[in-house]
């Protein structure tokens, strides 16, 4: 089995002296921040101690929300790396408020006794890394709650879509169980200049068909999610290569690539870690779009077997794999929209893993004799939202207030079951650009209640809006902040249940008046980079952003205009 | 009016109500809330990209020009592309259809079964424990919902005992079929397939086997009173005679209709039922086109239920007017 270590840490190949401002930089800004799959990543919240400032905000003349005054007199030295400006901004982000920030949602799967296996980080579950601990293990079965959008790997971005094509199919560079990005069809990659990127496509690799991998045909893949002239195809994974103009063969003897950027870019290669898996050029070009949908043609360690659309994928194992074959035999995805159906097959041993196991079904799980529970915490963040420019949310302080107000340890506690872990920042622990010292808010009723007066918002009915069932315990968690919120005795808070689709029309308009004034939303982040968080959600110009501060923007601008240090 | 022309009329009406039930599927579209460009494009997508979605879709045409398009589509056989897998509407639709039909069937078949001989055990021992049994059965049986009597079978059939799978479709009658001279062994492949129908279809069957019960119940009550029974009983035929050969066969004229258009609204009935046991049929696709705002897989569901319904409703008004004549002057 290869060693998925991390091959690309520290800026050994990063060209120095990048800093001079780009004309696409404010393009790719716009644009980026597009993760929206769920990935995981171990760990809690950071220690250090940091005091939300309370003091009251000016407003610029272009309703832009400037910060406190007590930020501004801060003496905090400008920050000489992209890491830092990305937790300035987090800090930013903690002391003025934008949200109320509750927790990272954890993933929770049952699984058998009849394997050994760990969830990834990502959400992304790998047979490769799946071993028999039994004789029953070698056919490996796994439920989730949903089957796959079609088999094109370009052609869908959400998770159980991803959990099966990625069985097939590879990319040129991955997530290890850590969140580390790894080499797969690249054996080498490296920053050219600004706006150029070199991948080195490994040898020997084929693909279910026989034929072998071509750097040709990882220049195709990647022109064709971000041409849409190439291959047939809107890739909606276009998003996630942001500013990746096109690809060409550098070398074939070299078996080099060279990717096109719009301009710095300095998530290139955590982009190219998350979407982009190769296809082979010739069976892409010779077949229509339904069949790419239900056959595979990929290099990786398991063979399509069967296919029965919305009902079943089966998978064997490639034996002619380039790296070691995979452990067990045979793979088969299914789907069970109901957690208990999910849960009943794995207690009667017709599956090996059972996806997304909530809270309540835990405990059956765990009273088993042949199953048990895996979680590891996800990379999705849970928040509510509010509104910078309407009242009573257009006071910092009294954003503050809100949070003060939230008890995130019993909402974990007694909702999630301790499957989430609070935060008190916009960037989960672990990614590129989290603040270690600064903490979720804590609970402080007299504290929340005095913000409160100090804001001048004493009396204020609020209301917040949550989706039904979007996300794990979404309208339980938004009555318990509701209900939080309103034992503040100056505050009347209320939750009101929306569904999805409404609360996505709402949010999606680009427009801010259209979106709620205080709203219940997650966001996953595949690329484990703080920018994928922030921007679309907290910038001037995201695309679903609810908030507007100029030093926000200008720290997002800092640090987007230096190369990335680590990812 | 003769008979032709008897179903004729009814034929024009079927497609008047076929095109009602196109028109309604369409609207339902626009009054619910949500886009189908959210259903497309990623959350964070840009206002361009959406536009461009919107295009493609063609969502940016007047709503005439959009139900006209959609209508002649509908004509030609082409239900549109889901939004999610790119797939020809009309081909998912069709593929969930058989194991939705088994399931019905199945449902049917353990209903006609049991209610059967329990109506008719209920109505000639009428006052007797047996009866009382019986009506407590159909009363329980009405008032138990679909997903609990489905949750509870499972877990004590399936997870406690381990007699039959917990849910899926291992196997479908297609495949019991070929069998017979398939790779597979026969008998694994139909006890499969028997296993995995049984508890979906004891599940979806019971509130129908309570209503059939009641029906034949109160049917042969009425029928053992007739002065023919005295008639046939005065004669000297033995009472097993006259009971089944006479009084339950006038029974299950009424019972024969209920049974033809119940079993559209258990294909209708059956999204519940599926979802509990992940039944691959078109119950669950319609939730998941729900779900997923997939307005093809959407209306193409329930456009194909629509025009079952009125198949049944016509194939059973054809079969009261050749067996009552009256109904056509009516």
């Amino acid at each position: 089995m290869r060693d998925r270590t991390p091959a690309y840490k520290g800026s050994s190949h990063i060209v120095p002296g990048m800093s001079d401002r780009d004309s696409s930089r404010r393009q790719f800004l716009q644009a980026a921040g597009s993760a929206t799959a769920a990935v995981a990543l171990a760990g809690c919240t950071g220690g250090g101690d940091s005091t939300p400032t309370d003091e009251a905000t000016e407003t610029s003349g272009d309703d832009m929300e400037t910060t406190t005054a007590a930020e501004e007199t801060t003496e905090r030295p400008e920050p000489d790396t992209r890491d830092g400006y990305l937790q300035r901004a987090n800090r930013h982000t903690h002391e003025q408020a934008p949200w109320v920030f509750l927790h990272r949602q954890y993933s929770v799967y049952g699984q058998s006794s009849d394997i050994e296996w760990q969830p990834r980080t990502d959400e992304r579950v790998a047979a490769y890394a799946i071993e028999p601990a039994t004789d029953a293990g070698d056919d490996v079965v796994m439920t989730q709650s949903q089957m796959d959008s079609g088999l094109d790997p370009q052609d869908h971005r959400e998770t159980p879509t991803d959990n099966i094509v990625l069985q097939a199919y590879e990319g040129l560079l991955e997530r290890d169980r850590e969140g580390a990005i790894v080499e797969t069809l690249a054996t080498d990659y490296e920053r050219l200049d600004e706006t150029t990127v070199q991948f080195t496509v490994r040898d020997n690799v084929s693909f279910h068909s026989g034929d072998s991998l071509t750097p040709e045909d990882v220049a195709f893949s990647i022109n064709r999610i971000v041409q849409s002239d190439v291959g047939d195809l809107e890739s909606p994974q276009v998003d996630q290569l942001i500013g990746v103009e096109g690809a060409e063969v550098a070398s074939a003897d070299d078996r080099t690539v060279n990717v096109n950027l719009s301009g710095l870019n300095p998530i290139v290669f955590a982009s190219f870690a998350t979407y982009c898996d190769v296809m082979n050029k010739s069976w892409v070009e010779s077949n229509d779009s339904a069949y790419i949908n239900q056959n595979m043609e990929g290099t990786g360690p398991f063979v399509l077997s069967n296919y029965e659309q919305g009902v079943e994928v089966a998978f064997q194992r490639n034996d002619d794999y380039w790296d070691d074959p995979a452990a067990i035999s045979t793979f088969t995805i299914n789907s069970a929209s109901e957690s208990s159906t999910r849960v009943n097959r794995l207690l009667s041993d017709e599956t090996d893993i059972a996806v997304n196991v909530p809270p309540q079904e835990v405990s059956r799980v765990e009273n088993s004799d042949d199953a048990s529970i895996a979680a590891v915490p996800s990379t999705r963040v849970i928040f509510n939202a509010m509104r910078y420019d309407v009242e009573p949310f257009d006071s910092p302080t009294f954003r503050q207030a809100v949070n003060y107000a939230v008890d995130l340890d019993s909402i974990i506690e007694n909702v999630l079951q301790t499957f989430g872990s609070a935060t008190g920042q916009p960037t989960l622990e672990g990614f590129f650009g989290h603040n270690e010292d600064v903490d979720p808010y804590p609970r402080d009723l007299d504290r929340a209640e005095q913000l409160v007066e100090e804001s001048g918002y004493a009396g204020a009915e609020i209301e917040l809006v949550t989706p039904i069932g979007r996300y794990l315990k979404d309208v339980e968690i938004a009555q318990a902040v509701a209900s939080q919120v309103d034992e503040i005795p100056n505050v009347s808070a209320t939750a009101r249940q929306v569904e999805f689709s409404t609360l996505v029309s709402q949010v999606t308009t680009g427009n801010i008046e259209d979106k709620p004034p205080w709203y219940l939303l997650g966001w996953g982040n595949a690329t484990f980079d703080a920018i994928q968080t922030i921007q679309p959600l907290l910038a001037s110009d995201g695309a679903l952003s609810s908030y507007k501060n100029e030093e926000l923007d200008r720290l997002l601008d800092e640090a987007q205009n230096l190369p990335s240090e680590s990812n | 009016m003769g008979y032709g022309r008897f179903l004729l009329k009814r034929g024009v009406q079927g497609v008047g109500v076929v095109w009602g039930v196109v028109t309604v599927v369409f609207i339902l579209r626009f009054i619910t809330p949500g886009s189908p460009i959210d259903t497309v494009a990623p959350l964070d997508a840009s206002q361009a990209t959406r536009q461009r979605i919107a295009e493609e879709l063609g969502l940016n045409q007047p709503l005439y020009v959009q139900y006209l398009d959609y209508l002649w589509e509908l004509l030609q056989g082409n239900m549109g592309y889901s939004y999610i897998s790119s797939i020809p509407a009309s081909v998912q639709v069709f593929q969930k259809l058989p194991a939705t039909l088994e399931l019905a069937v199945a449902a049917s078949v353990v209903a006609i079964v049991i209610s059967i001989p329990l109506g008719v055990v209920s109505a000639t021992r009428r006052h007797q424990p047996a009866d009382y049994a019986a009506t407590s059965f159909s009363l329980l049986g009405i008032s138990t919902p679909n997903f609990w009597l489905g949750i509870m079978l499972v877990l004590v059939f399936a997870v406690e005992l381990n007699v039959f799978p917990t849910s899926g479709r291992a196997y479908g009658f297609m495949q019991s079929l070929a069998a017979i001279t398939g790779p597979e062994p026969f008998l694994t492949v139909v006890t499969g397939w028997l296993a995995s129908l049984f508890l979906p279809a004891i599940t979806l069957g019971t509130y129908f086997t309570a209503l059939i019960t009641r029906l034949v119940r109160s049917g042969m009550l009425d029928e053992l009173s007739e002065g023919y029974v005295r008639a046939t009983r005065a004669k000297g035929l033995p009472e097993t005679l006259v009971r089944y050969k006479h009084v339950l066969r006038n029974t299950l004229v009424p019972v024969v209709t209920v049974l033809g258009l119940q079993l559209g609204t258990l294909i209708g009935g059956a999204v519940i039922t599926e979802a509990v046991f992940a039944w691959p049929g078109l119950g669950s696709e319609i939730i998941r086109a729900i779900n997923a705002r997939d307005w093809p897989i959407l209306q193409g569901s329930l456009i194909v239920i629509g025009i079952g319904f009125v198949l049944l409703n016509i194939v059973v008004d054809a079969l009261y007017a050749y067996l009552d004549p009256r109904v056509i002057a009516e």
